[in-house]
């Protein structure tokens, strides 16, 4: 779970990937396998592909010959009128606002209490640290219902706050990231502590820009479990301006049962800018699973 | 020297208080909060009496609590073999020498990014009877079949099985797949030498190389399906007639339907335990991996 060096494993792991090219024998099957992959791919992105291609047929547009789903005409219409006629365009600020928040919050506090526990000297250091890991085993789901109580009391059901404060105490994080700032080498660290540097500027000036890849797996990831999370939003927010995305949309697509346009293109506007995330973040969510190998 | 220790508290405190406030109030608190809540009959506007263990009671005697938290195990038998089967093959697939494994590893991996809501309604009108795209695919390859996907009980459970596979899967196959390249090359070359097949390389290195992150796979993977609840209660709602209905969406039903939060308290903390139990196993597990 905590390995600090993936960054230096996976490139070991690229040179590693070049020399079996070189080396092993061509497999005689290799031609099956690959097709047989390539069944499987298109089945897996087809319902994506089906999605974004209904997306863009024009309003109240049905068919039961499979491939007319994916022929012209094309138009970008519903987007214009889901984005202005509907509470769509509302909920993915919510969305938005709310994943922001938390990932930014969430990156704050983990690395301020992962820099203290891995370079302060305080008591009870070791205490705090495996109360912090016990977290880890706590289900968010099973204290869902007293959670509700909480948030109650302190006045944040219905309100943005209510739907980021609650998660942003990662455990996670804070492991992840002391495992990191562990790494960085002690003389950086005495030099600095000689020529007068203070904790708060040792920590922002030196030892995070060093965590950057730490930093940016635990952003992503906090990125799109906030953004997908459906649970603690579907229960806290009552409002119909303040839902998110994922409590929105089954309201609105609810209202639609044979009309497949209107739903299919408010899926595509939830899920264009993960899919980006995804594309432009593919190798630091990849690497960032393998290494902590723990749901987000 | 004394003196000093309690400066250099002092200096931590700023850097541990904000992380420390927002896990006590969120996570540690409700816990101690849940064990007060079932010990009362309290609804969602207040704490109405204190009752004891009779929530507890109830739980026991309550046949609904017991059919949730089987369809809860059931879909835990189901989705977990085929799951860490799934994820093997999607991984071998993925590593596989061709330009093409690029798209493989993306489109394996891309559903696994999308939000519930957006695959299971995605799913509902895919599956719909009469003019869903699967039937008409279905219909298309010549197979006389109208399938009701979501209404009949049998059917029901091998959508939920199939779209959790589908939507799920990436994330296990990309912990097997960062394992299949961490297998050091010089065993495979070592076997070629001696005249092994590639079925032999196979079933004498990959597998037991694979062994460890394919119990992390498993455990991760029963932890998970336990806390199954968003893709049922949008899909099928839990119908055919509470077939596939989960623990959590009865919580939920009992809490913020039924007005009674302290039954649903009570119910939680069952679900707790058993969660609890299994990811002590699991970080127990994956602490020896690391050893």
């Amino acid at each position: 779970m905590s390995d600090p060096q993936f960054s230096n494993e996976a490139a070991v792991r690229v040179k590693k990937n070049k020399s079996t090219v070189l080396q092993r024998n061509r497999d005689p099957k290799l031609g099956l396998k690959v097709t047989l992959g390539f069944i499987v791919a298109l089945i897996f992105i087809s319902p994506i592909i089906w999605m974004l291609f209904v997306s863009i047929k024009p309003n109240g547009f049905s068919t039961t010959q499979p491939l007319e789903w994916f022929l012209p005409p094309y138009t970008l219409y519903n987007y214009v009128d889901i984005m202005f006629g509907s509470l769509i365009f509302r909920w993915l600020f919510n969305s938005l606002i709310v994943a922001v928040i938390t990932t930014v919050l969430t990156l704050i506090i983990t690395s301020l209490a992962a820099f203290a526990i891995s370079q302060m000297k305080f008591r009870f250091k070791n205490f705090i640290f495996i109360f912090f890991l016990l977290g880890l085993m706590i289900p968010g789901e099973a204290t869902i219902i007293p959670l509700y109580e909480v948030a109650k009391s302190f006045g944040l059901i219905d309100t943005y706050a209510g739907l980021i404060l609650p998660m942003i105490a990662s455990p996670l994080g804070v492991i992840i990231l002391k495992s990191f700032f562990d790494n960085v080498p002690k003389e950086v660290i005495e030099s600095a502590i000689i020529d007068g540097c203070s904790y708060f500027k040792l920590f922002y000036k030196i030892v995070l820009p060093l965590a950057k890849p730490a930093l940016s797996a635990i952003g992503i990831f906090t990125f799109i479990g906030s953004w997908n999370n459906f649970l603690w939003p579907y229960l806290s927010i009552l409002s119909e301006t303040l839902y998110t995305l994922p409590v929105g949309l089954p309201v609105f697509n609810s209202t639609y049962s044979q009309a497949y346009v209107q739903p299919m293109t408010a899926n595509a506007i939830a899920s264009i800018p993960v899919i980006i995330a995804f594309l432009l973040f593919e190798k630091q969510i990849v690497k960032g699973i393998s290494f902590t190998g723990i749901k987000g | 020297m004394i003196k000093k220790q309690w400066l250099q508290d002092l200096k931590a405190i700023p850097f541990l208080l904000p992380f420390f406030v927002a896990y006590m109030i969120f996570t540690i608190f409700p816990i101690f909060k849940g064990l007060e809540m079932s010990l009362y009959d309290w609804t969602l506007v207040r704490k109405i009496e204190f009752v004891g263990l009779e929530n507890y009671v109830n739980m026991f005697t309550d046949q609904h609590f017991w059919r949730t938290l089987w369809n809860t195990t059931f879909f835990v038998i189901l989705t977990t073999p085929t799951m860490v089967l799934l994820a093997l093959g999607l991984a071998l697939l993925s590593n596989l020498n061709t330009k093409l494994k690029i798209f493989f590893r993306g489109s394996f991996f891309i559903p696994s990014i999308l939000s519930v809501s957006v695959i299971s309604f995605l799913m509902i009108f895919m599956l719909q009877p009469y003019n869903g795209l699967v039937n008409n695919v279905i219909q298309m390859i010549g197979i006389d079949a109208e399938p009701k996907w979501m209404a009949d009980q049998g059917l029901a459970w091998v959508t939920i099985v199939v779209v959790t596979l589908w939507w799920t899967v990436g994330f296990n196959m990309i912990l097997f797949l960062a394992a299949l390249q961490d297998i050091p090359e010089s065993l495979y070359e070592a076997s070629e030498i001696d005249g092994a097949s590639r079925w032999d390389m196979f079933r004498y290195i990959t597998l037991p190389q694979l062994i460890p992150i394919g119990r992390v796979v498993l455990l991760l993977q029963i932890l998970a399906s336990y806390k199954v609840f968003a893709q049922i209660l949008l899909i099928t709602g839990g119908g055919p007639g509470g077939a596939t209905r989960p623990l959590i969406q009865y919580i939920y039903e009992v809490g913020f339907n039924q007005n009674n939060l302290g039954y649903a308290a009570t119910m939680s903390y069952a679900l707790f335990f058993i969660l609890l139990i299994l990811s002590i196993i699991q970080l127990k597990n994956q602490r020896s991996g690391e050893n």
